[in-house]
């Protein structure tokens, strides 16, 4: 009795959960759909979630380490995450296939407001990975169309292989309900039908209305500020511009200190913050 | 899945990391059951050099031309290459500092004139300075609870990590007194852990032997101990043990720098 | 709150009676040092202060096996051993009420959980050495986190029981108990008094929060990053330190994994390194600043009182004199002699 007890109630144990499907999306990053093996677990893990929520990957043998939920609750029963191969557990996971077993721990961090977002223009700005995190709010919002305003979205990469969900992304700026911009840095094979140039270059589309506006940007920590800027230039109040942040995580549940930031986990804290947060906590980026 | 084949070498070094796996007495039968031993000499010398390997163990520096062309030929054939011992991780006792150019020393104990040698003699060096090196396991001797660890992971087909955390922090675990306030010359805070803090438990000061961690804070370490009353010799000389040439020649003239 | 007396001469027998709690433990001497240890109660230092390592290590050991895989499955088998913790001054109780609060908010650690429920703590009162601030951290008396405190009146002891756990307790122990009388309470306030007077190390915590916010550009910072060892000592002997790391581990022998999880501290090098090997503080003296912000600015914010509770343990156990006096006298530019304000800082 005990014992299980002690089983259900530890949200240190990691939950099994198979491979669905698996692809590269570039060169080093690769697309995991996965599907918990009981998808009757309440606690910790929920088979529902926020965007802007992430999930601890465990991997026996190896260890755990936090990863953005890159799907959107709006389309339930499956996890997705978009990993880099950067270190032992991402490589790892690059070599599992399709119906192998990774474990899940989590949904964990605060994620977006949601709520408070519904009602506004939405303007997402992504660079590189951060596309994963943003891709989340962005199908949540393109699923719940009639709950929002105008929706931007501005993506940056620095060469057309490096960037995520680019055949997705060229379907759904067909849609006419949804203005999607796609930026390049480099072209080296001269075929990229779009704009070139840094993802800030894209903000002469936007057109919200700033005092109504939830901006949204992720990437990597050298484009914030730029982009930033822009937010500010376009009239968007501090506390509606969001960001989501990266940091080492152990646990995900505000305990081991590894992602602390002055008082502040960013595992539970955050990990997204806005831009007053971000103004006030030194240290967050 | 079949076994992981392995092999267990040993370049320049008093062969102490191979005999502490022999020493695995209890493991060692589990071992066998869980890898396929190609190639270890100092047990069998029914080794098979020809077929490839998963992991390959290494001790010893590169102290000779031979050393080297049989490092690369392990390299060559092996998926993994693991440096076991601090000669292989770092280069050993026989890198240490000792004030004068290696060319000298050499002819300091092996005279002027070439002795008869099989082999080239080379300036010890780590496994590193020549080839990949996957993954490490520091100590002089290696530790059996560690090394049994570490082939565990490698078995399992994960490369182990290892964590870079100084010997202060299982020192404590252990809630030993700290013998760098005792006043002893104890380099706990610049080495790197894993060893259990077996020294320090046993009140015999850290000499370093699992090598430095990274970003190691020595300037500190010399500050502390000048303040403590020792001179630059007694320093210079603990950190020469393990230390390799290049940081106890810093550190020799940091606190020459700061007397003169 | 109940309180009840003992005859000093009863408190061997008084210890051992609560042994049918679980192992007794407590303070003894190791070298010139005390460490919490199992041992018969006439081993106790009943004069010692501080312990090497505080009382956290009963509620999460330095390193265990958190989770354990078997055949393909998760196995969490952790049962800490009941315990009957004695020794625990005012300071290390608000320490673990500290504890206590960090880890059951959000999501409540079950390790610590099951060894909460395991332990039974028992408070003795102290007198202060040259050491002790717990005054200026306002944690030099206490009413809740204990089972039973103990206050020594010299001839005998005063018996406080602070939870369900400290009464059920006493029925070990009840032969001993005896009716508290006034004077036993007149004698109680005469040596508080005596007590809060013997206090000899200053320590000025006033605004420390604003203080140390707005020093986040101070070079104060920087030279003490040049002296830290970053040995983690600091946070190894803090009792309000709760930093941890998780290692996988294989046991060959029983072919099991082991997710070990140890203490771990904000001064070491990897604390805040990614994978890929991206360091969000890359400097000794980033690390340093964490973890003061947190012990003087973070938890203020979050519960009104510093995570600091005046023990002093950085004060003796720091080699370069890195500890809460030096850095809050530094940040209010008193004067101090710390080892590490020695320290040129040079161009190397």
């Amino acid at each position: 009795m005990h014992e299980i007890l002690y089983q259900q109630d530890n949200p240190y144990m990691p939950e099994r959960a198979r491979i669905v499907r698996k692809y590269d999306l570039t060169r080093d990053v690769r697309f995991f759909q996965v599907r918990l093996c009981n998808p009757d677990k309440v606690f910790p893990v929920t088979s529902t979630y926020s965007p802007g929520q992430f999930m601890m990957i465990s991997l026996p043998y190896v260890g755990e380490a936090p990863f953005s939920i890159t799907s959107t609750p709006s389309r339930p029963g499956l996890f997705e995450f978009c990993i880099r191969k950067v270190g032992r557990l991402t490589s790892r996971l690059f070599e599992l296939e399709e119906n192998d077993f990774i474990w899940l721990r989590g949904p964990f961090g605060n994620g977006f407001p949601v709520e408070s977002m519904i009602g506004k223009d939405l303007l997402f700005v992504a660079g590189g990975l951060g596309a994963a995190p943003l891709r989340s709010l962005l199908l949540y919002a393109l699923d719940n169309r009639d709950l929002f305003g105008k929706l931007f979205y501005l993506h940056g990469a620095r060469t057309p292989a490096d960037m995520l969900f680019r055949e997705e992304f060229f379907q759904l700026k067909q849609r006419k309900d949804f203005q999607c911009y796609l930026t390049v840095d480099q072209d080296p094979e001269g075929n990229w039908p779009f704009d070139k140039g840094v993802v800030t270059s894209l903000f002469k589309y936007v057109k919200v209305n700033p005092k109504n506006t939830a901006a949204v940007v992720c990437g990597p920590p050298v484009m914030y500020k730029y982009v930033v800027q822009e937010f500010i230039k376009l009239g968007i109040p501090d506390a509606n511009i969001y960001m989501t942040l990266e940091r080492k995580m152990k646990c995900g549940m505000g305990k081991c200190g590894q992602c602390v930031v002055g008082h502040k986990y960013v595992c539970v804290d955050g990990p997204v913050f806005t831009l007053w947060d971000v103004k006030n906590i030194k240290g967050l980026i | 899945m079949s076994k992981p084949r392995i092999g267990i070498y040993g370049l320049t070094g008093c062969a102490g990391d191979q005999l502490n796996i022999l020493n695995c007495e209890d493991e060692l039968l589990k071992l066998f059951d869980i890898f396929e031993i190609k190639s270890f000499v100092m047990a069998s010398s029914a080794a098979d050099e020809e077929s490839p390997l998963d992991v390959a163990f290494v001790e010893g520096s590169v102290s000779t031309e031979k050393d080297l062309e049989h490092l690369k030929e392990i390299r060559k054939k092996s998926r993994l290459l693991v440096a076991i011992g601090h000669c292989a991780v770092f280069g050993g006792v026989q890198s240490m500092f000792t004030g004068k150019k290696w060319e000298e020393t050499y002819r300091a104990v092996y005279g002027k004139k070439d002795a008869v040698s099989l082999t080239r003699p080379l300036p010890p060096k780590p496994l590193s300075a020549y080839v990949k090196v996957d993954a490490v396991l520091p100590g002089c001797p290696i530790e059996k609870e560690p090394f049994l660890k570490l082939a565990g992971l490698l078995a399992k087909g994960v490369v182990p990590r290892h964590p870079d955390f100084p010997v202060c922090a299982e020192c404590k675990w252990k809630e030993n007194e700290c013998l760098l306030l005792k006043g002893e010359i104890c380099l706990g805070p610049l080495t790197n852990s894993g060893c259990g803090a077996i020294c320090p438990s046993l009140n015999i000061p850290c000499i370093g032997c699992w090598g430095p961690i990274e970003k190691e804070n020595w300037e500190a370490e010399a500050f502390l101990l000048k303040e403590n009353g020792f001179s630059v010799e007694e320093v210079v000389k603990r950190f020469a043990i393990f230390g390799g040439e290049e940081r106890a020649e810093k550190l020799k003239k940091f606190l020459e720098g700061k007397e003169g | 709150m109940r309180l009840f007396k003992i005859k000093k001469s009863n408190l061997f027998p008084f210890l051992r009676g609560l042994e049918g709690f679980g192992e007794l433990w407590g303070p003894v001497r190791k070298g010139e040092k005390v460490v919490y240890a199992r041992a018969k109660p006439e081993e106790f230092d009943l004069k010692a202060l501080r312990t090497m390592i505080p009382a956290k290590k009963f509620l999460l050991p330095p390193k265990f096996t958190s989770l354990k895989f078997r055949e393909s499955r998760w196995e969490d088998d952790y049962r800490p051993k009941r315990k009957v913790v004695f020794g625990l001054h005012p300071c290390g109780i608000h320490a673990l009420n500290i504890y206590h609060r960090f880890y059951t908010r959000l999501y409540s650690d079950p390790y610590y959980e099951r060894a909460k429920e395991a332990t039974l703590i028992v408070g003795l009162s102290c007198v202060p050495d040259e050491y002790c601030f717990c005054y200026a951290t306002g944690t030099s008396t206490v009413n809740e986190g204990f089972d039973l405190f103990l206050t020594d009146l010299g001839d005998r002891l005063l018996v406080w029981v602070g939870s369900p756990k400290g009464e059920e307790s006493l029925k070990l122990v009840g032969k001993y108990l005896e009716d508290v009388e006034q004077k036993d309470i007149s004698d109680y306030v005469a040596w508080r008094k005596r007590r809060d007077a013997a206090f000899k190390l200053k320590v000025d915590l006033d605004g420390m929060p604003e203080i140390v916010s707005f020093s986040y550009d101070s070079p104060v910072w920087e030279k003490m990053g040049k002296a830290c060892l970053s040995c983690g000592t600091c946070t190894m002997v803090c009792p309000t330190c709760t930093c941890f790391d998780l290692e996988d581990e294989y046991d060959l022998k029983r072919d099991e994994m082991h997710r070990q999880r140890f203490w771990y501290s904000c001064v070491f090098r990897e604390y805040s390194m990614v994978a890929g090997g991206h360091n969000f503080r890359e400097a000794r003296s980033e690390r340093l600043k964490l973890w003061y912000t947190h012990k003087l600015v973070g938890f203020m914010s979050e519960y009104g009182a510093p995570a600091c509770v005046g023990c002093s343990r950085c004060v003796v156990s720091c080699p370069v004199g890195i500890n809460v006096v030096s850095v809050v006298r530094a940040l209010r530019n008193e004067r101090t002699a710390a080892l590490w304000t020695k320290m040129e800082v040079s161009d190397a």
